[in-house]
């Protein structure tokens, strides 16, 4: 009753002669939220660059709906085409405004007609709750609020999968709250997403399945609650508990 | 003589409009080139990226004045090909100005932070689309101001054709100089004519940053990364 969307087949990742993914093998059915968890500088956010060819891949197999994921030919562009990504920094287009910077991939990358562009747009300002600054430059924008057109954004080209990359690690506490709301709803809808995050109490709450990564490595995967009452591996226990300290 | 010099004027605006075209030409044909050898620069081929240092070097080394008799005297020798003296200025001119022009327009597309390249490309961008609707528009604000000053320093540059015999606007002006007698009054007219035109490019150049500084306060913060 699944499709498998992505699959990763012992995926290498190297910077120089460092190893940054050290042989990473999972898949990610339809509709599953997986929540990337791990110490800092595991490979979790590279993981999650690799899945759209921001970086490339040293060695192993990325296939997403299918298609082999390589970051250098020009078949990535139909992949990405088909991918959302939500960056820790934002990455809004400074120049256009938000409705601007939610419409421009539809228009000029899928060639959509502009009315039915904005109208669509309009609707997603609506769901991230911001249609009040629909005409406002990201500058002039909240971390939180810059967060939320950056989901609109990447929900505007009706992706297959959507992709969050740390994306309340560069926001003021009090923001933090309004994008992870987003986010539940964006759950709800049964979207498929993966997630790098450290917002544990968000990955038991709202993730399908929690993975650990560490050295760059799986360590270990699994129902969040789960993994969460009882992580079987030692690495995974003292982590976990280093950050369930910190969050209280 | 002012009554002699007053009949020189419809002669000294052409030769100013020569001037003007001239090195404007020469401005073109180097934000062209200027934006070719800056991508060679940033390039990921190493050959290229060699090549296009060293053409910047090169030229950013060179006197216009050696350039110019290269391509004026050297061209014929060694192509067997006869360059006009307005065609072998503004080859020299042009030479030049994207040498500079390509250090301006990599520190603009550089400027542009790297989330910016990556959300366009994670958007399914092609190259030339991310180039026209992201990185350029923001490149612009950081290339305008010193393109105004590159144009303003081609277009004083532009005096040298007067020695391979170009009648532009300082050949002009010398030539208006033997008629009167080696009189000093033709040199300052020259220089006035100059500073007008430079000091109303400047006053342009102004304008057009004020009119994207508006945009600028918008984008200043949140914007990089």
């Amino acid at each position: 009753m699944t499709d498998t969307v992505l699959q990763f087949d012992n995926v290498v990742k190297r910077f120089g002669d460092r190893t940054i993914l050290d042989g990473v093998s999972t898949s990610v059915q339809s509709g599953e939220i997986v929540c990337f968890i791990g110490p800092s500088g595991t490979g979790k956010s590279t993981l999650l660059r690799c899945v759209n060819g921001l970086e490339t891949i040293e060695g192993g197999a990325i296939r997403f709906e299918g298609t082999p994921v390589q970051a250098k030919q020009r078949s990535i562009i139909d992949v990405r085409r088909r991918i959302g990504m939500i960056f820790q920094h934002f990455n809004l287009y400074p120049h256009l405004t938000a409705l601007e910077n939610v419409m421009l991939a539809p228009v000029i990358v899928h060639g959509e007609n502009r009315k039915t562009v904005e109208e669509r747009a309009r609707g997603l300002f609506e769901k991230v709750r911001l249609s009040h600054r629909i005409n406002a430059y990201p500058a002039q924008m909240s971390g939180g609020e810059q967060q939320r057109v950056a989901i609109a954004r990447a929900l505007a080209t009706n992706p297959h999968i959507l992709l969050f990359d740390e994306p309340t690690s560069a926001l003021d506490p009090e923001t933090v709250g309004e994008v992870l709301a987003v986010m539940r709803d964006l759950a709800v809808e049964g979207r498929t997403m993966l997630v790098v995050t450290h917002e544990i109490r968000f990955a038991a709450d709202v993730g399908t399945r929690m993975v650990f990564l560490d050295g760059g490595k799986i360590v270990e995967e699994g129902n969040p609650r789960e993994m969460l009452a009882a992580p079987r591996s030692e690495r995974a226990r003292r982590f976990l508990s280093t950050i369930s300290n910190a969050a209280h | 003589m002012s009554a002699q010099l007053l009949s020189y004027t419809p002669l000294l605006l052409k030769a100013a409009l020569v001037t003007i075209w001239l090195s404007w030409l020469a401005l073109l044909i180097g934000a062209v080139g200027g934006t070719l050898v800056a991508l060679a620069r940033m390039s990921t081929f190493l050959p290229l990226r060699l090549l296009a240092l060293l053409f910047t070097e090169f030229f950013r080394s060179i006197p216009i004045l050696i350039v110019l008799f290269f391509v004026f005297f050297g061209v014929p020798l060694i192509f067997g090909l006869d360059l006009s003296p307005f065609a072998a200025t503004t080859i020299a001119l042009a030479l030049h100005a994207t040498s500079t022009m390509s250090e301006v327009i990599r520190a603009g597309l550089e400027s542009v932070g790297k989330g910016q390249w990556e959300a366009a490309r994670a958007a399914g961008m092609t190259y030339w689309q991310m180039m026209r609707h992201v990185i350029v528009p923001q490149a612009l604000r950081v290339i305008l101001p010193p393109s105004v000053g590159v144009y303003i320093a081609t277009l004083k540059e532009s005096s040298l054709a007067s020695i391979i015999g170009y009648v532009e606007l300082t050949k002009t002006g010398l030539l208006i100089r033997e008629t009167m007698g080696s009189s000093f009054v033709p040199l300052l007219l020259l220089a006035l004519i100059y500073f007008l035109i430079n000091y109303g490019i400047s006053l342009g150049g102004a304008a057009l940053e004020r009119r994207f500084h508006v945009n600028t306060r918008l984008m200043t913060a949140g914007a990089g990364q």
